[in-house]
C-alpha cells in the first residue's frame, strides 16, 4: 500500500513567491518519490541553491546536483544537503548538466528523471504532480506548461515563448504552448531514449525534437512560475533567444 | 621578378615543402596536405605569370583576374571556416563527455554510496 511520505506546501517555501492557481496541497507517495531521480543543475547560484535542494529534499529523497564548473561558491552551498552532487571541471553549459545528472541517476537505478531549475522559479508542487502522473503511466514525458498554470507572465517573456513554441510547431509538428520550461519529468525509458548533445540552452528545443520523433507520449501540467527579481536577473533575456535559435538551427545540421 | 613575387615564392614554397613533409610523415591527413600542396603550386604559377588568372577568369566568363581570386579566396575562406567549426564541434563534445566522465566518477555528497561523506 503506498504510504505518504511527504506534503509540499502550495504556496512553496522559498523566494518571494508570485504564485496562483489554487490547486490542492499535493502529496506523493513513497514509491514515486523515491523513484523520481530530480536534476538540479547549477551555475553559480550560491545565494539561492541550498534553499532550493531542501525544498526539493522534502518531497524527494534523491535529488542530484550537478555543478557545472560556477565560479562562485555553489559547489560548497550544494554539497552541503545534496545526496549526490556532481561536479564539472569545466562549464559545459546546462544541457551537458542535466544529461550529466541523468546518466548518473539512471545508473542508480531511477524510475523517472525530473529536471528542476536551481533559481527557485520552480515549485515542488508542481514536480509532485508531474511525477506522479508518469509514476500513474499518463505519459512518458510530462512538462510544464507555465501557461496552464495562469501565473502572472511578463509580456516579453510570454511572447518569446510562444515565437518558440510556433518554430517547433513547424520543425518537429509537435504542439506545445511551453516548449522553454525548465520543470520536465521523464519515465526511465524515455530519458534513455533522449540523449541531450546540445550542451546550452539549445537542450529545451532538443528534447522537444527528440520527444517528437520517438513517438514517446507527452502531456503538459500547468506549473507556476516564481518571477522573483533573482530569477529575472538569472533567467534567459530576449537577447540570448537569437544565439539559442542559432545554437538549435546549428545542432539540426549538424546533429 | 619583383620584390613581392620573390617574397610570395618563398612562402609558396614553404608551404609546398611542408606540406610534402608532413604528408611523408603521416602528421597530416591526405586532402588537407595535398590540398595544401596544390595552392601552394598554383599560388606559385600565378605569381610567376599573373596574367594567367585573367586568361583563366575570361574563360570562365568572369572579367578579371583578380576577381576569380577574390571568389576563390571567399569560398576558400568559407569552406575552411566551416570545416573548423566542425571539428571545433566535435572537440566539444569529446570535451563534454570527458569532463561527464570525470564528473560522475568523484560524485560526492551527503549520500555515502558517493564516494565519501564530507565534513558537515
Amino acid at each position: 500500500m503506498d504510504r505518504t511520505v511527504a506534503s509540499v506546501d502550495e504556496d512553496g517555501n522559498f523566494g518571494h513567491a508570485v504564485t496562483a492557481g489554487a490547486r490542492h496541497d499535493p502529496e506523493i507517495d513513497q514509491p514515486t518519490a523515491e523513484g523520481t531521480w530530480v536534476v538540479v543543475a547549477v551555475y553559480n547560484e550560491a545565494p539561492v541553491v541550498a534553499d532550493v535542494l531542501r525544498e526539493l529534499l522534502q518531497a524527494f529523497p534523491n535529488v542530484v546536483a550537478v555543478d557545472d564548473g560556477s565560479v562562485d561558491d555553489s559547489w560548497n552551498r550544494l554539497r552541503e544537503v545534496a545526496p549526490h552532487a556532481i561536479r564539472h571541471l569545466v562549464n559545459r553549459g546546462q544541457g551537458a548538466a542535466l544529461q550529466t545528472g541523468t546518466e548518473f541517476a539512471l545508473k542508480k537505478g531511477a524510475d523517472r528523471i525530473a529536471h528542476f531549475d536551481a533559481d527557485g522559479q520552480h515549485r515542488v508542487a508542481d514536480l509532485v504532480h508531474m511525477a506522479s502522473a508518469v509514476a500513474r503511466g499518463e505519459c512518458d514525458v510530462a512538462l510544464g506548461d507555465r501557461f496552464l498554470g495562469g501565473s502572472p507572465i511578463p509580456p516579453h517573456r510570454a511572447a518569446l515563448i510562444r515565437a518558440a513554441a510556433l518554430m517547433h510547431r513547424f520543425s518537429s509538428g509537435i504542439a506545445l504552448s511551453d516548449v522553454h520550461n525548465g520543470l520536465r519529468v521523464l519515465s526511465r525509458a524515455a530519458a534513455g531514449r533522449c540523449e541531450i548533445t546540445a550542451d546550452r540552452m539549445a537542450h529545451a528545443s532538443q528534447i522537444i525534437d527528440l520527444v517528437a520523433r520517438s513517438g514517446l507520449r507527452v502531456r503538459q501540467y500547468p506549473t507556476s512560475i516564481r518571477y522573483t527579481e533573482y530569477s529575472m536577473r538569472k533567467g534567459q533575456h530576449a537577447s540570448a533567444s537569437a544565439r539559442i535559435l542559432f545554437h538549435y538551427a546549428i545542432s539540426r545540421i549538424f546533429g | 621578378m619583383t620584390t613581392f613575387q620573390i617574397a610570395l615564392l618563398t612562402l609558396a614554397a614553404l608551404g609546398a615543402v611542408t606540406s610534402v613533409a608532413l604528408l611523408s610523415r603521416q602528421l597530416v591527413g591526405r586532402i588537407t596536405g595535398a590540398a595544401v600542396l596544390v595552392l601552394s603550386v598554383v599560388g606559385a604559377i600565378f605569381t610567376v605569370f599573373p596574367n594567367s588568372t585573367t586568361a583563366i577568369a575570361h574563360a570562365l566568363g568572369i572579367g578579371r583576374g583578380a576577381d576569380l581570386l577574390l571568389y576563390l579566396l571567399v569560398i576558400g575562406t568559407s569552406s575552411g571556416f566551416l570545416v573548423m567549426y566542425v571539428k571545433l564541434r566535435a572537440v566539444r563534445r569529446e570535451l563534454t563527455l570527458l569532463v561527464r566522465e570525470i564528473a560522475v566518477a568523484k560524485a560526492t555528497g551527503t549520500d555515502p554510496d558517493d564516494g565519501a561523506r564530507k565534513s558537515q
